[in-house]
């Protein structure tokens, strides 16, 4: 036959490459399998947060997969990713939600087929999931809320009280982003001499928060501050800011503490940050996930400390 | 709606080997892991086809006639936020419904009226309104999802005919009508024909203008219809939503062996195509593989389909 | 045109084979030619002359033979081989890029460079060496595009000189020329001979032939059957050495006169492209337009068939006047109209011939939007026979038919739809001799119906031969009415330059 021959090899190829791979899952039987789903995996933070869930699933005796969509903003893949895994009779789900709302379907099916869903860092809706009847088995994450008011705080510090600052929101409906909007904003109203001149989303997207940043910039060339929902962005708008010449005079701060933004406050480029720490938040996901496999339960909240990083 | 003859044709025809190509797949995930052949699975996998498959429908009727759609994607997210403002307003579902697949159709038909009358080129067309429609929707909806649809719209993608999920009966019905419409229909030769030939179709006395609106329009409302069911089975109504679909589709529609330049193909391929693209990603999915390789994966299979398409083409006009 | 100099054999190919799945192209071909001479190859449509040059130029593998230039054997493995041992080759389909200039185009792939650039300079002055000995005055920097087809053609012929082509294939190069530009072609032609280059001239126009050649050689059916000296060589016997059957090229007579008038053009203008043109066809009636090449008669076709507008004039068809905006109101009046261009606005070469010939009237066969395959599949199988196309099944793509055979499904669309009056623009053009007997039968039996036929052509053979009257135009207007007894090659040109 024709197409097949090449189309089939092709295929067939590429399932043999990885065929090793499962064959070890499939082979050690006695190890359980569990499942971490990001956000996407072209963010440090999440490749942190897989970097510390591995060293536990390793030290515990635990298979762990990780999986994540391209984009942050792709709910419907993810979606997908979540419905194949639970396919695969994954153990437990560790979900990082690319939509708090949009992903109650999903936990819906998950606790259908009687695998406990650990949310980490992102929230599912609560409202959503009491309508939908489904329940998570915990939350890890830090109270980013709490974090954007940190970073607010330290902005007023820094500014002396006084500035025009530019904010570059997240992914719009993000419960993370919002979240930690809503804490800085809460910094700023406390604060008179503190002006909010521009607040625009950028997608948690590097490239988007130049090109946002730059747009700023030529509405408001006096800006002094600058706050990004996350360091992707923050990173994205410095490059702008530099570009424009303004690097002295703008204190940029974002959130994360990823390794590159801490560079940048090393050299004086970025102000500061607000550390979260997803090493620790994988660490947590992949214990509480061991613990519950044995039974156990746990507390349905499990803070994870945040700090400032200047 | 499958009668001998429907299927003397897909085995004779060129559909043939691409179907051929998804059964290997699926003998190589049957055989790589456990968790493929199942019924939940396969059902899983086919509802996840749903998205690129009803979109492909347009996109094969607009490559048939040699243009292309780049705007199917924004029409997705455009189409939902229409639907979900109309709700938020108090309008009934029903003309929240129909709003929706309007906003796709007219758009669709803009597009055809810049290609046509205009004189674009349907790639400049369509990328101009991929952007005007991604930013009417994040206008419409400031930039924030809409959430809270009603049970009724819901059960487009909860419910079930005869055990099977609606979207896919919707699906299979929607390319049963397509594939009808395009081997039986006068209005689906003129599509073969201006492919194949547009001065030629002209000449003939073929109103080729209006054909090409309608064809873009119709690419629209299947934008729509998509829409409508992410927004169901989401619940939600992004106005990002739908990003990179239109390459998802054209994904679809070249490895189901219909051809760029128009003229040739067929929508059963486009299926198949589909169903490859939702196999390939489930499996990968199911052995655990990187999401990085998963990307290479489907990439490799595109550029092999249109390799293996541009081989047997040359081979046939050798042999004439 | 007889070479002063001794006969040096430039070229000698003995017993050429070539065979094809299914099909042998040539079975033991042998051809000499010699230097500064125009050798003439002759033959229908699959006769191998193709196939052979395609060989010569390297295009193509011979599976057994040896070809000797100069003396020399030679392998000819490639195309750049052949170019290398010093044949060059201009096809019927000009291979240039338009968008460049005649500079770059002559100098294609072997551009001048002085530290790495590309050097204009040197380029312009080439080009404009190499123009010179073909004694045309073209601008190097001209975009090619932009020429006419015999300027083009010039380029293409210098392009292949600054390749020291001493072997020079020439496939139908007249075939979109005007009188004049042939002549002008003859000229360089006869330039390049009395330098000792070597021309093969494919061509299926017998005056030319008589006119250019020093020697002939006719292929049929892949072999040999003659070489003969133009001098004294017979047409008929040419002829009949091609098509193995007596042909006469005068077509005898068209129809009696007579016939209501089933078209009247009016007044029809169009800028300065069409200007106040009147006449009238009959029924039965097969009128010829003849003229030079722009004078304007491919222009009526298309404004009556509402291809294009017009600013004045009226058409009516059997007495009531017309409103034509779109082909599709030229078919419902009953107008077809077979273009120039078959591949280009003739046919959709992937479909099949049953789909071509019921696209115009689709819609008819179709009840509440579905296609009546039945009815079409008749439609198209009378088509077949009635138009005796060679195929295995309505169901063969058109793009696999041969020139002939596409035609004919073109002029069977017009026919299905019921058409009473049917353009024809250069309809045997790039047909081979047989099928266009055919053709020409065919057009009699139409007009034998009732159909009133215009024919639109530049072959004067054809036109003197076919038409009950001739139209001349010259300039957009009609400047000149000949009936079928006085019509000659003669006082129709001569109508057609203005002399």
């Amino acid at each position: 036959m024709r197409t097949p021959t090449w189309l089939a090899l092709s295929a067939l190829a590429i399932l043999a490459s990885t065929v090793p791979a499962c064959r070890r899952g499939t082979d050690a039987a006695a190890k359980p399998t569990v499942a971490l789903v990001v956000k996407t995996l072209n963010n440090q933070f999440f490749i942190d947060m897989e970097a510390g869930a591995k060293a536990a699933a390793d030290s515990l005796g635990l298979e762990l997969i990780v999986q994540a969509p391209e984009r942050e903003i792709d709910v419907e893949r993810q979606m997908q990713i979540v419905e194949n895994l639970i396919q695969r009779q994954v153990k437990v789900l560790m979900l990082v939600p690319n939509g708090s709302k949009e992903i109650v379907p999903a936990v819906v099916k998950a606790n259908a087929a009687k695998i406990p869903v650990v949310t980490v860092d992102t929230r599912v809706d609560a409202a959503t999931l009491a309508a939908a009847g489904a329940t998570v088995a915990t939350f890890i994450g830090s109270d980013n809320e709490d974090g954007g008011h940190m970073a607010g705080l330290f902005l007023v510090e820094r500014t002396g009280g006084m500035a025009k600052v530019a904010v570059l929101e997240g992914v719009p409906g993000h419960e993370t982003a919002d979240a930690r909007l809503r804490g800085f904003r809460k910094a700023m109203a406390a604060a008179p001499g503190m002006q909010v001149v521009a607040s625009q989303p950028a997608n948690m997207e590097r490239d988007q928060a130049f090109n946002v940043t730059q747009n700023i910039l030529q509405a408001h060339p006096d800006i002094t501050a600058l706050f990004a929902c996350n360091d992707v962005m923050a990173l994205g708008a410095l490059e702008a800011i530099a570009a424009a010449g303004k690097g002295a005079a703008v204190s940029i701060i974002g959130f994360d503490a990823q390794d590159d933004a801490r560079k940048a406050i090393t050299e004086k480029r970025m102000a500061g940050t607000i550390a979260q720490n997803p090493r620790e938040m994988g660490r947590l996901a992949v214990i509480t996930a061991h613990r519950l496999l044995k039974g156990e339960t746990v507390a349905a909240e499990q803070p994870v400390a945040i700090s400032l990083v200047k | 709606m499958v009668t001998r003859t429907h299927w003397r044709h897909v085995v004779a025809g060129r559909e043939a080997g691409t179907l051929l190509g998804l059964a290997a797949l699926c003998l190589g995930l049957w055989i790589a892991t456990p968790f493929f052949a199942t019924a939940a699975n396969l059902a899983n996998v086919a509802e996840q086809s749903v998205i690129v498959g009803v979109i492909g429908i347009g996109m094969t009727c607009v490559i048939l006639i040699g243009g292309i759609d780049l705007s199917v994607g924004s029409l997705v997210g455009l189409a939902g936020v229409v639907v979900g403002t109309a709700l938020q307003r108090g309008m009934p579902v029903a003309i929240a419904v129909l709003l929706g697949l309007a906003a796709g159709v007219v758009a669709g038909a803009l597009n055809g009226v810049m290609i046509t009358a205009g004189r674009l080129p349907p790639f400049i067309a369509t990328l101009g309104m991929m952007s005007v429609a991604r930013g009417a929707a994040l206008l419409l909806s400031d930039g924030r999802p809409i959430s809270g649809f009603p049970d009724s719209l819901r059960l487009l993608a909860t419910g079930r005919v005869f055990g099977i999920p609606a979207p896919v009966v919707l699906m299979l019905s929607l390319y049963a009508i397509a594939y009808f419409v395009l081997t039986r229909t006068v209005f689906g030769r003129y599509l073969y024909a201006i492919g194949g030939n547009e001065e030629a179709t002209a000449l003939a006395g073929v109103n080729v203008r209006q054909q090409k609106v309608v064809t873009y329009a119709l690419s629209g409302l299947s934008a729509a219809i998509c829409a409508l069911l992410l927004v169901a089975r989401l619940n939600s109504a992004q106005p990002v939503a739908g990003i990179g679909y239109e390459l998802d589709a054209i994904a679809a529609v070249v490895i189901g062996g219909t051809s760029l330049l128009g003229g040739s193909g067929s929508v059963i391929g486009t299926l198949i195509g589909a169903l490859i693209m939702s196999v390939l990603r489930n499996g990968l999915n199911l052995l655990g593989v990187s999401s990085y390789l998963q990307q290479v994966a489907i990439g490799v299979v595109i550029i092999a389909a249109v390799l293996i398409d541009m081989a047997l083409r040359r081979r046939v006009h050798r042999s004439t | 045109m007889t070479p002063q100099q001794p006969a040096d054999i430039a070229l000698q190919m003995s017993g050429i084979h070539k065979g094809f799945p299914g099909v042998v192209a040539l079975a033991g071909v042998d051809l000499d030619v010699r230097q500064g001479e125009v050798h003439v190859l002759l033959g229908e449509n699959g006769a191998g002359k193709s196939t052979l040059m395609k060989i010569l130029s390297g295009a193509v593998a011979r599976d057994a033979g040896e070809i000797r230039i100069d003396g020399q054997r030679v392998a000819l493995a490639t195309p750049r081989a052949a170019r290398e041992a010093g044949v060059g080759i201009i096809h019927q389909e000009l291979a240039l890029v338009p968008a460049m200039t005649v500079a770059e185009n002559v100098l294609l792939g072997r551009a001048p460079t002085r530290f790495g650039m590309i050097d204009g300079a040197r380029m312009r002055r080439e080009t404009v060496a190499l123009l010179q000995q073909l004694g045309a005055t073209l601008d190097p920097d001209a975009i090619t595009g932009t020429l006419g087809i015999a300027q083009q053609q010039l380029v293409e012929i210098a392009r292949a000189l600054s390749l020291n082509a001493r072997i020079l294939i020439m496939d139908e190069p007249t075939s979109a020329l005007t009188e004049r530009e042939s002549a002008r072609l003859f000229d360089v032609i006869r330039g390049l001979t009395a330098r000792g280059t070597a021309v093969i001239y494919i061509s299926h126009r017998l005056d030319e032939i008589f006119a250019i050649g020093d020697r002939i050689t006719v292929l049929r059916d892949g072999r040999h059957v003659a070489t003969q000296a133009v001098q004294g060589a017979d047409r008929r016997e040419l002829v009949r050495l091609m098509a193995d059957r007596e042909v006469d090229e005068r077509i005898g007579g068209g129809l009696r006169n007579g016939g209501a008038p089933v078209l009247h053009v009016d007044g029809l203008t169009h800028g300065t492209r069409l200007r106040n043109v009147s006449f009238t066809v009959h029924a039965g009636e097969i009128v010829g337009f003849a003229g030079l090449i722009g004078a304007g008669r491919t222009e009526i076709a298309r404004a009556v068939f509402g291809l294009e507008p017009f600013d004045h004039g009226r058409i009516l068809v059997d007495g009531a006047e017309v409103r034509i905006r779109s082909p599709r109101d030229a078919i419902a009046a009953g107008i077809g109209f077979v273009t120039e261009d078959r591949k280009r606005e003739g046919f959709v070469p992937g479909r099949s011939i049953r789909d071509n010939v019921a696209l115009p009237i689709l819609a008819r066969l179709a009840w509440m939007g579905f296609v009546d395959r039945a009815r079409e599949t008749a439609t198209a199988e009378t088509a077949v026979r009635d138009l005796r196309i060679r195929t295995r099944s309505v169901q063969q793509a058109v793009r696999t038919l041969s020139g002939g055979n596409q035609q004919k499904v073109v002029l069977a669309r017009w026919l299905a739809t019921g058409a009473r009056i049917l353009f024809l623009d250069e309809p045997t053009r790039g047909i081979d001799v047989g099928s266009r007997q055919e053709i020409y039968q065919l057009m009699r039996a139409l007009a034998a119906d009732g159909v009133a036929i215009i024919l639109m052509s530049s072959e004067l053979p054809e036109v003197l031969g076919l038409a009950d009257r001739v139209l001349v135009m010259r300039e957009g207007a009609i400047v000149g009415e000949f009936s079928r007894d006085d019509a000659t090659a003669g006082n129709v040109m001569a109508c057609a330059v203005g002399a």
